[in-house]
């Protein structure tokens, strides 16, 4: 098994100061009026930023073999993909009146 | 022959090639779970999108205080809990058992905050007449369907990190466990952490009285 050193407590609490801020950020920008899609795009950024440092850092993906990062995050994120290719052809199978 | 002997001398596996992931096998099985578990929130995350987006007149329950305050509260206390965490699979790593039982302890505590928080927000909702199928606005019912099942998977999620965290320090105290152990349940805390990070915005922000 690999031994790679564990980042110090320091740069945790740096990071998780980090991550404290973006639910600060997110609830600001829900009261600045955007349209609900532009609001969508926003808040889907800032959570796909904060989670990407909590699987690099806490996860410690940053520190692990790469590989593990490649495979398992990104099959994850290719079955989501591929889950939003497939839910708005529920909006056409309802507009053929299917049941 | 040198074979058994291998086997003997190292267990079952010790003359098998190396992982190529470099992790023991159950913090690997442990991904391979959290892949799985990202795919259900993912289904239930989509779901619920499409149906906003495609429902008209999708209600906005959520007021800034208390429900939105509350839910500010709940993130930091369970990113809090993430930070003590990683405390704990620190200490464990470097031996120190009586201090990996402290940041413990304080994890399984941040966890019992946010379920009680969690629970709080619910009885506030049904307070107000929300369930499974019901809306008492008189829109469509389909927002307590979502918002119970997306936050009660959550909170499920949740209330077993905190039996496993439990589990996990008695078992290591006793050392019947060991670091490993700690490390590998400290993935499956901050998965459930990472959720909510989706969860906070997508179901309660996106769902604020503006």
């Amino acid at each position: 098994m690999d031994h790679v050193e564990s980042p110090p407590m320091k740069l945790y609490v740096g990071i998780w100061i980090g991550l404290l801020c973006i639910p600060g950020v997110e609830v600001f920008l829900t009261y600045r009026g955007f349209s609900t899609h532009a609001l969508l795009a926003l808040l889907l950024i800032l959570a796909f930023i904060e989670a990407g440092i909590a699987l690099l850092y806490f996860m410690h993906l940053k520190y692990d073999r790469p590989i593990l990062l490649w495979s398992f995050v990104l099959s994850v994120l290719f079955v989501l993909l591929m889950m939003n290719q497939l839910w708005p052809d529920a909006y056409r199978m309802v507009s053929l009146g299917l049941r | 022959m040198i074979e058994s002997a291998a086997t003997l001398a190292h267990g079952p596996g010790a003359v098998m090639e190396p992982s190529p992931y470099g992790v023991q096998s159950k913090k690997l099985t442990m991904w391979l779970f959290i892949a799985s578990d990202a795919v259900t929130f993912g289904a239930i995350l989509f779901g619920y999108s499409y149906l906003r987006a495609g429902t008209p007149e999708w209600p906005q329950p959520f007021h800034f205080s208390p429900s939105i305050l509350n839910g500010m509260v709940m993130t930091a206390v369970l990113l809090t809990s993430s930070l003590t965490m990683l405390g704990a699979v620190a200490a464990a790593k470097a031996g120190r058992k009586a201090q990996c039982m402290q940041w413990l302890g304080a994890t399984i505590f941040l966890g019992a905050v946010f379920a009680a928080l969690h629970l709080r927000e619910w009885f506030h909702m049904f307070d107000e007449g929300w369930a499974l199928a019901r809306n008492p606005t008189g829109g469509p019912v389909m927002f307590g369907a979502t918002f119970f099942s997306i936050t009660g998977l959550h909170l499920l999620h949740v209330l077993s990190g905190i039996i496993a965290l439990i589990v996990i320090a008695i078992g290591y105290k006793t050392s019947w466990l060991d670091e490993g152990h700690v490390e590998t349940t400290g993935l499956y805390w901050h998965f459930v952490d990472l959720v909510w990070m989706f969860v906070f915005p997508l179901v309660y922000l996106m769902n604020a009285a503006r």
